[in-house]
C-alpha cells in the first residue's frame, strides 16, 4: 500500500507537488472539522490519493481530533448543582 | 429581527422555559468551565454565575436558537471579565512544571513501559485519556478553549467565532496553532511509549 503511494508520489513533478501540498496542508483543519467546501474536499481527496505525505498528515490530524473527542474524560456534574442554581435564581428575584 | 417573547411570559412560564431550554446544557457547560478553570469548585462557581446571568437576560434569548452557544458565550465572558482574576488557577501556564512533567516521562519511557502493551486494554485507554488531558491542560487557555469547543463540543467555526467574539479567520488560525502545539506534546509522549511518528 505504502510503496504504491510512494511510487506515485515520486512521479509527481516537484513544483506541482509542493504547491498542491501547501494548499492541502492549509485545508487540513477544515477537512477534519467538516468545514471544507465541496470543491476543496474534492481537491483534497484526489491529492491524498496520490501523495503519501499528505495522506499521512491527514491520518495524524484525524487521530488527534479523535483523541480529544474519544479519550478525554468528561467530568461529572455535582448532583446538587442544578438544584443550587434553581435555588439561587429564586433568591435573586 | 429578534423576537423577545420572554417579555410577555409570566414568571412560571419563564421558569419553565428556562429549565427546559437552558438546564439541559448543564453537563457540557460544567465540563467547559472545568477545562477552563481546571478546578471543580471554580467550575461550580462559574457555572452558577453563568446561569444567574442567563436568567437575568433570558428575555433577550431568542427561543429556538442555539441555547448551548448562548450559554457558552456568557460563561466565556464571565471567565475572562471576572473569574480569571480571582481564579486559583493561574491563567498563564507554568512552563517549568510542564517541562518537569515531560522530562519525567522521558525517563520512565526508557525502562518502564513494555513494548508489548495492549493498546485495547481499559487501563491503556485510561492512560491515553489522562495523557491527552494533561497535554491539553498545559496549553494556554485560548488554545485550550478552541480545541474544547471544536473537538469536544462539536461547535462549528461560525459558532465558535460568535462564542469567542473573534473573526472566523482567527478561529481557524488559533485552532491550527493549538493543534500543532498539542500534537507536539503528544508526539513526545508517543515516543516514550515506543511509537515513532
Amino acid at each position: 500500500m505504502e510503496s504504491k503511494f510512494t511510487e506515485m508520489y515520486q512521479k509527481e513533478p516537484a513544483e506541482e507537488k509542493d504547491g498542491a501540498c501547501e494548499q492541502v496542508a492549509d485545508m487540513l483543519d477544515s477537512v477534519v472539522d467538516g468545514e471544507a467546501s465541496a470543491e476543496q474536499q474534492t481537491f483534497f481527496n484526489s491529492h491524498i490519493e496520490e501523495c503519501v505525505t499528505c495522506f499521512e498528515n491527514h491520518q495524524k490530524q484525524k487521530l488527534l481530533k479523535s483523541l480529544i473527542s474519544g479519550h478525554l474524560k468528561r467530568v461529572i456534574v455535582p448532583a446538587s448543582l442544578a438544584q443550587t442554581i434553581k435555588a439561587k435564581i429564586q433568591e435573586s428575584i | 429581527m429578534s423576537e423577545q417573547t420572554g417579555k410577555q411570559l409570566s414568571k412560571e412560564e419563564k421558569d419553565a422555559r428556562f429549565e427546559a431550554e437552558l438546564l439541559p446544557v448543564l453537563d457540557p457547560l460544567y465540563n467547559f468551565a472545568y477545562r477552563l478553570t481546571l478546578d471543580e469548585d471554580d467550575a461550580n462557581d462559574l457555572v452558577q454565575e453563568t446561569y444567574l446571568k442567563a436568567y437575568r437576560f433570558f428575555d433577550y434569548f431568542e427561543q429556538g436558537t442555539n441555547a448551548k452557544a448562548w450559554l457558552f458565550r456568557i460563561l466565556k465572558n464571565s471567565f475572562i471579565n471576572e473569574f480569571r482574576k480571582k481564579s486559583k488557577q493561574p491563567a498563564k501556564v507554568d512552563y517549568s512544571e510542564v517541562e518537569g512533567y515531560y522530562n519525567t516521562d522521558d525517563v520512565e519511557g526508557e525502562n518502564g513501559v513494555a513494548t508489548t502493551t495492549d493498546m485495547r486494554s481499559e487501563s491503556v485507554q485510561d492512560l491515553i485519556g489522562d495523557e491527552v488531558a494533561s497535554a491539553l491542560n498545559t496549553l494556554p487557555v485560548d488554545f485550550r478553549t478552541v480545541i474544547i469547543l471544536c473537538d469536544l463540543e462539536g461547535f462549528t467555526y461560525e459558532e465558535m467565532a460568535k462564542i469567542l467574539d473573534i473573526p472566523i479567520g482567527t478561529v481557524r488560525s488559533r485552532l491550527h496553532r493549538a493543534r500543532n502545539s498539542l500534537k507536539e506534546k503528544l508526539e513526545k509522549y508517543a515516543k516514550t511509549m515506543g511509537y515513532n511518528s
